[in-house]
């Protein structure tokens, strides 16, 4: 399952290197499974499975802040596991390769978490 | 300097009133703790925030260079291929940069000899030795962090840094020589936010000083995370632009 949406406003750039080569004014909402969640520096990343049309599964690396950054935004390292349902919403690279910035995650019990400090998906 | 606090002694007898003798060169105030940046903004307390930067003046021979990396900085951003910095390859900022990095805290270490600086974004350590002459430039071997001496002036901590390697840049990204030289004020404002006025002297690159402040809010209760460069998946392509690693499966 794939939308694309568009919305406006910039991000802030609060890591190592520059988000440009994320299109942060386009949403992509992806449904999936975790197949890996790495808890790492310099960023933590959620590798996804996602299934799409004739049953074909399309792969995704999301990209997250850093621990430090995450945990001031209440994640754990704990938080996903290997087989989780989850929905992602990410802002994809601009390459169109299958990657991108997460904006906001549902995790299988229902919360709701961000990319960082402040309201979930405000900022990455 | 001896700053130890000497203790008041107090004479008092049958006959004699009781008299404070007290010689006491007031201790230095403890910037022991965390900090993290304070950037102001809206709905900030101005006598906390940072002031305005001054201006950056560079000399001619760097003025175009520097005007010309930063307009290639924008255009490549807005074309969505930011160009690459060393941080990218996960190396360390070094000084001055080190000391405000997106909303990463810092923590101070004080004890009467030396002030430790321990920053959470890439785990960096800079050592400011206290009371010690500064050595000349041309003596020391050129490194991310340099060679910092400090002394207390009144309650606000005066550090003084060479020996910054040139590949390591600066404040704005600004390049600089091997004669640059940094002096930081560092005081508390309240006891809970921390001003450091940071000033850049080089007199190959700029025309004049670089002066700008870092604040800082306290994090009583925080315990600094680790941050181990592990998992780097960005890289620079050869056109010089980051790009992220994506993985198959």
């Amino acid at each position: 399952m794939l939308t694309i949406g568009m919305v406006g406003g910039n991000q802030r750039v609060l890591a190592h290197h520059s988000f440009a080569m994320f299109d942060t004014a386009k949403r992509v909402t992806l449904a999936g499974t975790v197949t890996a969640f790495e808890w790492t520096n310099p960023h933590a990343y959620i590798e996804l499975d996602v299934p799409g049309e004739g049953g074909r599964v399309k792969h995704w690396s999301v990209e997250l802040g850093s621990t430090s950054i995450l945990m001031q935004g209440g994640w754990k390292f704990n938080d996903l596991k290997n087989g989780d349902k989850v929905s992602v919403i990410l802002s994809p690279l601009r390459s169109g390769e299958a990657g991108g910035l997460l904006v906001q995650i549902t995790l299988p019990d229902g919360r709701v978490l961000g990319n960082g400090p402040g309201p979930a998906g405000a900022r990455p | 300097m001896n700053r130890s606090v000497l203790l008041a002694v107090s004479f008092c007898g049958a006959f004699l009133p009781c008299v404070a003798q007290t010689q006491s060169p007031a201790a230095p105030p403890d910037l022991s703790g965390v900090w993290a940046p304070y950037r102001g903004g809206r709905g900030a307390d101005p006598a906390l925030a940072p002031p305005p930067a001054s201006p950056i003046v560079l000399t001619p021979a760097y003025a175009d260079a520097y005007r010309a990396r930063r307009a290639a900085e924008d255009e490549a951003a807005k074309r969505g291929e930011p160009l690459g910095t060393a941080a990218v390859l996960c190396t360390p900022y070094g000084m001055p940069r080190m000391m405000s990095v997106a909303l990463y805290p810092v923590e101070i270490l004080q004890r009467p000899g030396q002030i430790t600086v321990i920053t959470e974004a890439f785990s960096e350590v800079r050592r400011i030795y206290m009371n010690q002459p500064q050595l000349p430039i041309g003596e020391v071997p050129p490194g991310y962090y340099g060679h910092s001496v400090g002394r207390w002036d009144g309650n606000t901590l005066v550090v003084d840094t060479i020996a910054i390697k040139e590949s390591v840049l600066s404040y704005q990204n600004l390049p600089h020589s091997d004669r640059m030289r940094i002096t930081e004020r560092i005081r508390l404002v309240t006891n809970d936010f921390l001003h450091d006025q940071i000033t850049i002297e080089d007199p190959v690159v700029l025309e004049k000083p670089v002066v700008y402040t870092l604040a800082y809010r306290r994090m009583p209760n925080y315990k600094m995370v680790e941050f181990v460069c592990e998992n780097n998946r960005e890289y620079i392509d050869e056109k010089g632009a980051v790009r992220m690693r994506v993985r198959e499966k």
